[in-house]
């Protein structure tokens, strides 16, 4: 394929565009391949939608999971209006849905049977050249014609797409299928958005990534997302949180691995120089990027800490490896940003004191609920800060 | 010695001990057997333990609900009111129903198994910051399988009974036998930890850890489920 960077059309998606190099080459196919319980629908509606609206596409929705009218409904959550454009036939749905629920199918073409959607989607791809087509969902054809057939399907739909110069975006939600077929179907498409989730325990965040792309090269550029009502796909910087008890050296640890950290601190005349703001910083390390948040370690700050465990997609938990009298406080600090539930990695810092204990002798001591990765630390000298970084970026991302 | 948690019927939490935490046991067995009211008997359970308890239901709604338990004598209105309940009510969406969500309150629908594992996983997010010690039903899933290919659904289930298990629920999934082909139903027990089958007169453990396959009498009375 032609390597072009104008004359692409915008997926409309923040970030996406930019991965994409500045959007598709028209014609072409995109696989949303989504983990079960992370949207991928609010991916092919915003394209969709906004293509409409600033672009001028026309546009099908082909569905077998939802009603009519609860895409119709959808689109309205996020604010975008399919109505008018149904009214105006500049939209249509492929209702495959409505006959095997045993109610009026609602759309220019009803698939009265999951085995005719090739034959029926096919056709009415002309019907929106130069546009949009959105298929949802992949998984209930997989499951339903067979392997084999969905994908004859989707390179049928394909080659029209591309004689039309139509875009096809696929939604699929990735069940347990297996990992040889998921690879054959990224093969068959132009491109693949993988959807995926950064959980511990539970599922909290959201990231997507371009996984595969057959007119730009691919990063390893992970994006994290949250789902808006109204306003759809929108992006955010992580947070990573720096806690832990006073005097545990928090502020060194945040310097030492955010060099630009600002401290919005107030000196105070007490034995040592404490925060009593926040350390402000951002990271950029082997492709990831993130702000970092060091917070106060006095009771009187604990207000802070929930508020800002909620927004953090990690944290490091800083104690001071010579003094297990302020374990209890680390473990009190754990719980109250509510980071049960997200990775946490322990920084035994000032590690190159003689008295310092050893990531055993700490874990002892806490006595934590869980396995919880304790690195040794010397915030001062900037030794162990990679294998800090390496250990909480692994368990976000799993990588 | 595993630990368990009382299912709410007496005879049979005085024989097993409860249902071992952490797991996912499959009710199953023909159509008026007492399925759905071993669900209320857990979940009168987990109101009478002040458990959280998330409540997948597919064939009637949260009112529904509230009325089946009530003709027990079950009262769980004050549950309701603390939040204890957590309701994806996919009944109310297969008939076209549209309300405001909140977030123990969701409605969700049959055919669109991505959507009900999403707001599943929602509502973990919510349970998670309060406990990790919950329980679970998913009251029935024969109607997911009707609206839904079979194979699809299995991988649905799985994906489910991770979700649960991995948040720390204990949870408890029915299915009406002869409802799915027979391999279906066997991919489906093997999705579970736990089987219990109901037969009208006879209650069976097919499989629970650390227990002989086991039958036991049993009977509907006005106190639901009576063992024994």
């Amino acid at each position: 394929m032609a390597v072009t960077t104008d004359g692409l059309r915008k997926t409309h998606i923040p970030m996406l565009d930019e991965l994409l190099g500045g959007g598709m080459p028209e014609g072409t196919s995109i696989l949303f391949t989504a983990m079960p319980g992370v949207a991928s629908d609010v991916f092919g509606y915003q394209i969709a939608a906004e293509r409409m609206k600033n672009d001028g596409d026309l546009c099908l929705i082909y569905t077998n999971t939802k009603a009519p009218v609860e895409i119709e409904h959808t689109f309205q959550r996020y604010g975008w209006d399919l109505r008018k454009s149904l009214d105006t036939e500049r939209a249509f749905f492929i209702d495959s849905i409505s006959p095997m629920m045993g109610v009026p199918a609602i759309g220019k073409y009803v698939v009265n049977d999951l085995k005719d959607s090739e034959n029926v989607v096919k056709n009415a791809i002309p019907d929106v050249a130069g546009g949009t087509a959105v298929i949802e969902d992949v998984a209930t054809l997989l499951d339903t014609i067979g392997v084999d057939q969905t994908f004859d399907l989707i390179r049928q739909l394909n080659e029209a797409a591309r004689a039309n110069d139509v875009n096809i975006l696929y939604l699929f939600t990735r069940w347990n299928y297996e990992e040889a077929m998921i690879e054959r179907l990224s093969g068959i498409v132009d491109c693949e958005v993988k959807l995926f989730s950064i959980e511990e325990k539970v599922i909290y965040r959201q990231v997507f990534a371009v996984a595969k792309s057959n007119w730009v090269k691919t990063s390893k550029i992970k994006i994290f997302f949250e789902v808006m009502e109204p306003g759809g796909v929108r992006v955010f910087i992580p947070k990573v949180l720096v806690t832990g008890p006073y005097n545990a050296g928090k502020t060194t640890f945040t310097h030492a691995i955010a060099p630009n950290t600002v401290s919005v601190e107030r000196q105070t005349y007490e034995l040592f120089p404490t925060t009593v703001g926040l350390d402000i910083g951002h990271i950029d390390y082997k492709g990831f990027s993130a702000d970092v948040f060091g917070t106060p370690g006095q009771e009187r700050f604990d207000l802070l800490l929930e508020p800002l465990g909620r927004e953090a997609i990690g944290t490091f938990i800083v104690v001071d490896s010579t003094k297990p009298e302020t374990f209890v406080r680390a473990k009190e600090m754990i719980r109250m940003c509510r980071t049960e539930a997200i990775p946490k990695v322990i920084i035994a810092n000032k590690s190159d004191l003689p008295n310092a204990l050893s990531p055993e002798e700490i874990n002892k001591k806490m006595a934590l609920w869980e396995d919880v990765s304790i690195v040794p630390v010397s915030a001062m000298n900037k030794d162990g800060l990679d294998q800090a970084l390496d250990t909480l970026f692994n368990l976000i991302y799993r990588v | 010695m595993i630990p368990k948690i009382a299912s709410g019927i007496s005879g049979l939490d005085e024989l097993t001990g409860g249902l071992p935490d952490n797991t996912m046991t499959l009710v199953y067995g023909p159509p008026k057997t007492g399925k759905s009211i071993f669900c209320y008997q857990f979940l009168r359970q987990s109101v009478a333990e002040d458990d959280l308890c998330m409540y997948l239901m597919t064939d009637y709604n949260l009112s529904q609900l509230e009325a089946q338990m009530m003709a027990f004598d079950w009262f769980i209105a004050e549950y309701i009111a603390k939040k204890k309940l957590y309701v994806i009510d996919t009944a109310s969406g297969s008939v076209g129903a549209t309300q405001k969500e909140m977030k123990n309150m969701m409605i969700s629908f049959p055919q669109n198994p991505t959507d009900i594992v999403s707001k599943v996983i929602q509502e973990l997010q919510s349970i998670y910051q309060e406990t990790q010690r919950f329980r679970s039903v998913l009251d029935s899933s024969t109607t997911l399988f009707a609206f839904n290919s079979p194979i699809l659904m299995i991988r649905v289930l799985k994906s489910y009974t991770m979700r649960i298990k991995m948040a720390g629920g204990t949870g408890i999934i029915t299915y009406t036998e002869g409802a799915a082909e027979p391999q279906i139903e066997t991919m489906l027990k093997a999705t579970v930890d736990n089987i219990i089958h109901l037969d009208g007169e006879e209650m069976t453990i097919e499989a629970m850890a650390g227990l002989k396959h086991t039958d036991i009498g049993y009977q509907i009375t006005d106190a639901g489920i009576a063992v024994g």
